[in-house]
């Protein structure tokens, strides 16, 4: 059983407060999503946690199992077995996909790492997402669409088995296909493996796939209201004007309506 | 593959077929440096191998006859050098060239003459830069639809790094095609500098350059790291990707490659 908590996390990006005063707690089986308008400090919060160099930390502890990994490399965290699928994955030059993964594999395993192993779980996992067994051998997300560079998210996680993985915006820039792969398959590996999940997203779309066992929402820095999957009906419903401080004319017409 | 072993200023060994001739001239009262001169007759690959423990200074011409593909691999290192090359590409002719260095101090001058229509070359200059390195490379179009790509890049890990790359095109060389992408990553406080130039005097030309000097991007390494991957090794595979990116080497010379690297991160 692994356990993440975020106690009175306070961030700053750029002197700009974004995070504030930010609380949660997850263990392994369960899925989180965080819901919220843009600018809200999702992505912020998914960095933050794997350990982004230029965010800064003014307040608070990012706690895994017991240890508090505030001032802990990202690399670090990679191998206690944190894992972000990023929302832009970048575009990498010359440095090849195969490269890449057996470099952070041999990373974790040392010197357990197997290349025939690696080779055919490699194989498996491309079968498993629907993907060119030639992209292994070009540079990271060259020439890829979004659809190919999110399901390339979705491979190193199942390559690099995390404990916990925190998934942003993994529907971003997706058609309907590429939305249904991904979704299903992280789904699977939620089931498999039972880590620690969350995700974060603007829609309910990637949640036909992917069903959280807890829904919260963030505005301006800091979850506002957590709930259960019915919350995601609330937000359809309403909006996120609902849950926006000043917003006492929304909260005016719900009543009205109810 | 036919080979060019050099050993300081001096060939100790040439493995040639009839495709490629050399001759070499010692120095005398009339050369001040010594020269080689490599002819490609035919389609051929070529590998130049060139080590030097002291200092040294040379010479090297190499021409490709007309309707020729040709390509040449250079693997250079040691101590500091003085070199100047020439190259002279004849009509309907190709040289791919590639450039690997590892070298303590070069002062280098590379021209290439693209003398007959539809000549062309691709230079790739590829050089892991530990003390004062200064590259000048100068691309003449000589005839009408000649093409020239020139890309140098180069890791600066401790000293300075310059590169002055030049491309001319005539009055009356139409249908020419320049390109020229330079970038230096800069590893260290060392002073680098780029000076790419275009001397066009012709209407009907494409040309295109780009020069940057910079280090690796905080968010390329925050992506390497996030999968577990120590800072050093992630540097590793941005210097080998950004130094083997485009080449075509044989996995012995990859390994070679791959050892230098080691020396540097580990």
């Amino acid at each position: 059983m692994h356990i993440l908590k975020v106690e009175h996390l306070t961030v700053e990006v750029d002197h700009k407060t974004i995070l504030k005063d930010f609380n949660i707690e997850m263990k392994s089986g369960e899925i989180h999503a965080i819901m919220g308008p843009n600018g809200t400090g999702k992505s912020t919060l998914s960095k933050v946690l794997m350990g982004y160099p230029s965010y800064h930390i003014l307040e608070g502890t990012i706690t895994y199992d017991d240890t508090i990994i505030n001032d802990l490399s990202v690399e670090k965290r990679a191998q206690l077995g944190l894992f972000l699928g990023m929302q832009m994955p970048l575009e990498i030059e010359g440095v090849t996909n195969a490269d890449f993964l057996r470099s952070a594999l041999s990373s974790k395993e040392g010197e357990t790492f197997s290349l025939m192993k690696f080779i055919k779980k490699l194989d498996t996992v491309v079968e498993k997402l629907e993907m060119d067994k030639d992209m292994i051998h070009r540079g990271i997300n060259q020439g890829f669409s979004g659809g190919e560079r999110k399901k390339n998210e979705i491979l190193q996680m199942y390559m690099l088995e995390p404990n916990c993985v925190i998934l942003d915006e993994i529907d971003s820039g997706l058609d309907v296909d590429s939305l249904r792969i991904v979704g299903q398959k992280a789904m699977e590996y939620f089931i498999e493996e039972q880590p620690i999940v969350l995700l974060i997203t603007h829609y309910q779309r990637l949640l036909e796939y992917i069903k959280p066992t807890h829904v919260h929402v963030m505005v301006d820095g800091s979850i506002v209201k957590s709930g259960t999957v019915a919350l995601v009906k609330e937000i359809e419903e309403f909006g996120y004007d609902k849950f926006k401080k000043n917003s006492a004319h929304v909260i005016e017409e719900i009543k009205n309506h109810e | 593959m036919n080979k060019i072993l050099i050993e300081n200023d001096i060939v100790v060994s040439a493995e040639l077929s009839s495709k490629i001739k050399i001759s070499f001239l010692e120095k005398s009262e009339d050369f001040a440096v010594n020269k080689l001169v490599v002819d490609i007759l035919k389609d051929s690959k070529l590998e130049i191998i060139y080590h030097n423990e002291s200092a040294s200074k040379l010479d090297i011409l190499i021409r490709v006859s007309s309707n020729v593909q040709a390509k040449i691999t250079e693997i250079r290192t040691g101590n500091f050098m003085k070199i100047r090359y020439r190259y002279e590409i004849d009509t309907n002719s190709t040289l791919f060239l590639q450039k690997i260095h590892h070298i303590e101090g070069i002062r280098e001058l590379d021209t290439i003459y693209l003398n007959g229509e539809h000549a062309k070359i691709k230079y790739l200059l590829k050089t892991i830069s530990t003390k004062r390195e200064k590259y000048d490379i100068t691309v003449y179009h000589h005839a009408k639809y000649t093409e020239s790509f020139v890309q140098s890049n180069g890791v600066n890990v401790e000293e300075t790094l310059d590169f002055h790359v030049s491309s001319v095109v005539p009055p009356g060389m139409s249908g020419a095609y320049v390109d020229q992408k330079n970038r230096i990553v800069n590893l260290t406080d060392g002073k680098c500098n780029i000076h790419p130039n275009l001397f066009i005097d012709e209407y009907d030309v494409s040309a295109n350059h780009s020069a940057w000097i910079g280090t690796f991007k905080e968010d390329e390494l925050f992506y390497l790291q996030s999968r577990g991957i120590r800072k050093k090794m992630a540097i590793r595979l941005l210097v080998k990707g950004f130094l083997l990116s485009n080449l075509d080497l044989t996995n012995k010379r990859k390994e070679e490659i791959d050892n230098i690297m080691d020396q540097y991160w580990r």
